[in-house]
């Protein structure tokens, strides 16, 4: 046995909950990392898009030709140059080049190819677009009346999407109640504002492959889409995703400027890249679902729910992309946040001339929760029990499987309620502010809190929700970690890092990522449903633990030790019960590498999580985990200018295990911070189909100096089907602020509001009596 | 593309004043309205580019028998960084402390700021409160020229001055307030700087016993050009600053404002805002 | 023939020469002609801070300042930046502090906490706040951004500070 000589024992030691750095931070703070928009390959053209000057409007004529003439210009096509193009989208009702008819301000008429932006730009002005104007349609409701236009001729009625969902029986439900509320809420358009602007390289091959530098957060997904879209084997397209700034949901979809690209590269034969102006980005990137939502809901004076009836109207806006499905997570929040035993709901996206919806972080849990939260606290005042007390004896907990078929192995919500009431002093804050309500000072306190579900195990929207790893150690012992999951800076290559480590008793600094190229990278969903830390982490945990069963196997066969004896840590292999040094890692993987049957140690793992597709009633248990949370939010309003400060965020997170713990409150505090933009400050103002702010400037992202204190504290529940017992966080934090604020507003002024954003302005109008409060215009 | 056929940079303002004598000439201090305007097309740029940062003559802030002078290129930091400034125009100070952003301030000047004529300028309120002066040069014949126009009347309309193409804006003199004048700045916002004013409320005074002398009260983005608010100054001349006072400069106040409605706020809320904030404005400075 | 105008700078203490279009902005300059990346592009009109650089010991927003203004003077990017004691100290810091997700706005972000430092060497966390307050991220809700700030400032942290003693 080749015991190393220095002798102490390596008593177990774990990353897990510790504070670990991003592994590409120093990369990217010192500007190194290099974006989409910082590559420049050879040879290279640079695009751009003429978008349509009208929000509704037939196309009669392009003429392209003084824009072909103009020099450094290599192509300018429209629909007539692509004839083979496919539609896009998730209803497959988006040509990226328009032919005839243009359906919003955002539709693409043209595009050019050029040898700088400058001359594309340049060239963009010379092309000519004889329209015929359209009537316009951007109120949804005013869509589905009887005889209004139609968007898509073969789509009757403008309906894009329709969900149903009910269970229970909420006549029986209401005739329990001894209280019933009802209101409609409005939700408005807010859009990413990724930091890094779209943007897409494409480059055919010389043997025909097709190469795209993306920013997509679905590779795999989008390899097939693009290949059904060119008509070309998927095999032959290759997607590298250099580092991405800023996802949040945005790249979920193939946007029209993606397959343009690929166009102009076709047909130019070089490499073409496409990036938008920040106006671009908002007037062409997709924005949050804005929605219309009716809620009723009941309850019995001793605090037990009784039913809810929710009808949302989801403006869709000219196309279909995935903002449309928000509502499979909407009617979770409505069914299943709470005890409900009676629900219904139902849902109608339709098309309208207004820019369409994608994925927001949170999707549509935001909507809904904002909802469903400003009921529980408007029951509770109505029957005179505190909001913490009615929210506790409905809040769900572990072991229940909901009407909806949802199961809850682990929930922690009981806790965050008590937790996030408890160290915010919610109740007697509460109490006090609402006692001030009518006193002289102008400047008013207020608390209020809501809790939020939403899918913490990934979300079996696709045949597979699953993730392949490959890893390899080499002769050294570094650990090549090869998997699908995108990184989009969130932090995944770190905490998968950690994961494998963890495993193999190495640090953090022994491993890469190899993370962002279709080629080599096993197959994964995407980044989605807050998935990644449990689907992708489960994966790579199942390819270490093959290569620690491998190693200690062989490391066995040397010593003569059993290899159940036998652990990992600090780089050797060791006793496991003394921690003595067996024999070096880097040393053991040597000697089977180099020896006449050679073995390398390189595994690969593919983890499917044990969840169900929802049947055609939308019933199943959609994820293997639950995330939870409360936050509890305290306000200061200013009735003289009805401006709202976020003072304090107090969160409590069912994460069921933090893995990393820097990595988690950075997804908690950005969470916290989106979630306060949403509600405070942040609104994408859609007149007649036309974004009038597209810019910073008038678009409010929170700053810094802005933003509130925030106390989290995390409810380990250590889910058993969880990495390390971790649940999925990315999109929990971002969920409940706006509702916790309204609640909070309410306790401060004594005034409900319904309409989002809390602008100033909007809540200045709303105090003053001066708002008109949203109204359910359809006849039902 | 770009008109512009050439980029001048000179380094004294006789050359500078020749260079726009010539004509068809943009000048550029800080850049910072001018770059964004001029590549969204809101601002075409003539056939010549000037830059006057390294005009001497245009820097420095100098205090002389009761005037306090700034060279129009002086920019917004150094002013906040001016000792003179803070001690002697806080309402100048807090205009500038509430300037956009750290990166801006460092390069946006006092120039620029007033010849830019935006309603929401953010240096222009105080300024009309300081009755500030604009000196103008020109040379028309061989030798410098010099004007001062009250900033009053300088502005004509958004981004329109009474500054001609041949004149450049040399510097902005404020004649020093008396030592028992009180003034105050406020910017609406959400941020501490970096927004568009909704509105913007500058109120100076001398106080003299329990009374207000010599006010003056200027408006930011209530109407086409800052304005002086007369009406209400004359409301609260000779007076106690007391509730009743305070109530019937704003209702004064209200009356002079013509303002817009666009997607930063509706013209109705931009009254509420005056109504509301002017009051507490006068309070506050009178309490300071 | 479209104008240029010809200029020669310090470019992170390099004498650069460039030759320019006289409306380009140095952001432009710098990615586009002089192929430094690290100063992002995310809005062009001085709302975000993504291409902070550093002229003449001030930080400006490099897409309000045209190229051709860069003539004569001392011009200070990411790149220049990461080049010091106190960059790499600040990389450490943001590192650290777990202050990069995206890292779309990290670099300006540096910069600009670079040039606060130079100024005001132990800033307060609000000073810090309004330091950073014309620079936008959209991922980590600044918190950690500046607790890096603040743990960059000179002495502040004895194991950053220790570290860079020691090589």
């Amino acid at each position: 046995m080749s015991a190393v000589p220095d002798n102490r024992g390596l008593t177990p030691s774990s990353l897990i909950g510790g504070r670990i750095p991003k592994m590409d931070a120093p990369e990217k703070a010192s500007g190194r990392a290099r974006y989409i928009h910082d590559l420049q390959l050879p040879g290279m053209l640079h695009a751009k898009i003429l978008r349509s000057a009208h929000v509704h409007a037939r196309i009669l004529a392009i003429d392209t030709a003084q824009a072909k003439k103009l020099p450094g210009v290599h192509a300018v096509i429209t629909a007539a140059d692509v004839p083979w193009q496919r539609p896009i989208g998730v209803a497959k009702d988006h040509l990226p080049l328009k032919t005839d008819r243009v359906r919003s301000l955002r539709d693409e008429i043209a595009a050019v190819a050029a040898d700088t932006p400058e001359i594309a730009e340049a060239a963009l002005r010379l092309i000519r677009v004889e329209y015929e104007p359209l009537p316009v349609l951007t109120d949804a409701s005013e869509a589905l009346a009887p005889g209004a236009p139609l968007i898509h001729a073969d789509r009757p009625g403008n309906i894009a999407m329709t969900f149903d969902y009910s269970h229970g029986d909420v006549a029986q439900g209401e005739a329990e109640s001894d209280v019933v509320v009802e209101d409609v809420f409005r939700l408005h358009y807010v859009t990413h504002c990724c930091m890094g602007v779209s943007g897409v390289i494409a480059e055919f091959e010389p043997n025909g492959n097709l190469r795209l530098y993306s920013n997509t957060q679905v590779p795999f997904l989008h390899k097939r889409e693009f290949a059904e879209l060119l008509g070309i084997d998927p095999g032959r397209i290759r997607i590298i995703q250099p580092p991405i700034g800023g996802a949040f949901g945005s790249k979920l979809d193939i946007y029209p400027f993606e397959p343009i690209a690929i166009f102009l590269a076709r047909i130019t034969r070089r490499p073409v890249k496409l990036v938008f102006t920040r106006e671009e980005e908002f007037l062409a990137s997709p924005t949050r679902q804005p929605v219309l939502f009716r809620l009723r809901s009941g309850c019995k004076k001793d605090g037990t729910l009784t039913f809810r009836i929710a009808e949302t109207l989801h403006d869709n806006g000219a196309y279909t992309s995935w903002g449309a499905t928000t509502p499979f997570v909407m009617m979770q929040t409505v069914s299943s946040l709470y005890r409900v035993p009676h629900c219904k709901y139902r849902t109608r996206a339709v098309y309208t001339n207004n820019p369409y919806a994608g994925s927001f972080r949170g999707y549509g849990n935001l909507q809904a929760t904002f909802a469903v939260e400003a009921h529980m606290d408007r029951l509770a005042d109505a029957i005179g029990m505190d909001p913490l007390e009615f929210r506790l004896k409905n809040a769900q907990e572990p072991g229940e499987t909901t009407p909806q078929g949802m199961h809850f192995r682990t929930c922690g919500l009981k806790d965050c309620l008590k937790s996030a009431a408890e160290r915010s002093g919610y109740v007697e804050k509460r109490r006090a502010n609402r006692a001030r309500q009518a006193d002289a000072n102008p400047v008013k306190r207020g608390i209020g809190m809501a809790s939020m579900l939403h899918v913490g195990g990934g979300a079996k929207i696709y045949p597979s929700d699953g993730c392949g790893t490959i890893l390899k150690l080499d002769d050294f012992a570094h650990v090549t970690l090869i998997t699908g999951a995108s990184e989009i800076g969130q932090g995944s290559e770190t905490v998968l890092a950690e994961l494998v480590c963890e495993e193999l008793g190495l640090p953090i600094s022994a491993v890469t990522v190899v993370n962002n190229d279709t080629d080599i990278t096993p197959w994964d969903v995407g980044v989605h449903a807050s998935r990644t830390t449990f689907i992708a982490g489960n994966s790579a945990i199942g390819a270490a633990r093959k290569a620690k069963a491998k190693i200690l196997a062989a490391a066995a066969a040397k010593t003569g030790h059993a290899p159940e004896d036998l652990d990992l840590r600090g780089g050797c292999v060791v006793l496991k019960a003394s921690g003595e040094r067996v024999i070096e890692l880097g040393k053991l993987i040597r000697s089977l590498h180099f020896q006449d049957k050679a073995e390398l140690v390189m595994t690969t793992h593919y983890y499917e999580p044990p969840s169900k597709h929802q049947d055609r009633e939308f019933k199943g248990d959609v994820s293997a985990a639950y995330a939870w949370a409360t936050q509890v939010c305290e306000v200061e309003v200013d009735t003289r200018t009805g401006i709202v400060r976020l003072l304090k965020v107090t969160g409590a997170h069912d994460v069921g295990r933090v893995l990393n713990r820097l990595g988690i409150e950075g997804q908690i505090e950005g969470g916290v911070v989106m979630g306060q933009g949403y509600a405070l400050t942040e609104n994408l103002i859609v007149e007649g189909g036309v974004i009038r702010n597209p810019c910073f400037r008038d678009y409010k992202l929170v700053t810094a100096p802005e933003i509130p204190e925030i106390d989290v504290e995390f409810i380990e529940t250590m889910d058993g089907e969880g990495p390390q017992g971790a649940k999925g966080v990315g999109e929990a934090p971002a969920i409940c602020i706006a509702a916790a604020v309204a609640n909070a507003i309410e306790n401060a002024t004594g005034v409900r509001i319904t309409a989002l954003p809390f602008t100033p302005e909007n809540v200045y109008r709303a105090l003053a009596g001066a708002a008109q409060p949203p109204r359910w215009r359809l006849a039902d | 593309m770009s008109a512009v056929e050439r980029f001048a940079a000179p380094r004294s303002l006789q050359e500078a004043l020749e260079i726009l004598r010539a004509g068809e000439v943009t000048v550029l201090a800080g850049g910072t309205d001018l770059m964004p305007q001029s590549h969204s097309g809101k601002l075409p740029l003539a056939r010549v580019l000037m830059s006057v940062r390294r005009v001497p003559e245009l820097q420095g802030i100098t205090e002389t028998e009761g005037t306090i002078r700034i060279g129009a290129a002086t920019t917004i930091r150094e002013l906040r960084a001016s000792g003179l400034v803070r001690g002697r125009l806080p309402i100048l100070w807090q205009a500038c402390d509430r300037f956009a952003s750290d990166q801006v301030r460092n390069a946006a000047t006092i120039g620029g700021n007033v010849c830019n004529a935006s309603p929401a300028g953010d240096t222009l309120v105080p300024l009309l409160v300081l009755e500030a002066q604009a000196v103008l040069v020109s040379k028309p014949d061989g030798a410098i020229e010099e004007r001062r126009l009250p900033l009053a009347e300088f502005f004509l309309a958004p981004g329109r001055t009474r500054r001609q193409p041949e004149e450049l804006l040399r510097a902005i003199e404020v004649p020093t307030p008396p030592a028992n004048f009180v003034s105050e700045f406020y910017k609406f916002g959400t941020r501490p700087a970096l927004d568009i004013s909704a509105i913007s409320i500058g109120f100076g005074a001398v106080r003299e016993g329990g009374v207000l002398r010599q006010v003056r009260i200027a408006l930011g983005a209530v109407a086409p050009t800052p304005m002086r608010a007369s009406r209400a100054e004359a409301a609260l001349e000779g007076a106690a600053p007391d509730e009743q006072a305070l109530a019937a400069a704003a209702a004064a106040a209200l009356e002079e404002t013509r303002p817009i409605s666009d997607v930063r706020a509706s013209d109705w809320y931009r009254r509420e805002l005056v109504r509301n904030m002017l009051p507490r404005v006068v309070r506050h400075a009178c309490e300071s | 023939m479209p104008a240029r105008v010809d200029i020669e700078f310090t470019l992170n203490g390099v004498r650069t020469r460039a030759s320019v279009p006289p409306t380009m902005s140095t952001l432009a300059m710098l990615r586009e002609v002089l192929g430094l990346t690290g100063t992002k592009y995310a809005c062009g009109e001085g709302e975000c801070g993504a291409c902070t650089i550093v002229v003449d010991g001030r930080s400006v927003n490099s897409c309000l300042m045209f190229a051709a203004e860069c003539d004569g003077r001392e011009v200070v990017t990411i790149e220049g930046i990461a080049a010091t004691e106190c960059g790499e100290r600040l990389v450490r810091a943001f590192t650290e502090a777990g202050a990069v997700q995206c890292g779309f706005c990290t670099p300006g972000l540096v910069v600009q906490a670079s040039a606060l430092l130079a100024a005001n060497p132990q800033p307060s966390e609000a000073e810090i706040r309004r330091a950073i307050e014309g620079n936008l991220c959209r991922c980590t809700g600044y918190r950690k951004i500046i607790d890096a700030i603040a743990s960059a400032r000179t002495g502040s942290d004895p194991v950053l500070a220790g570290g860079s003693e020691g090589r």
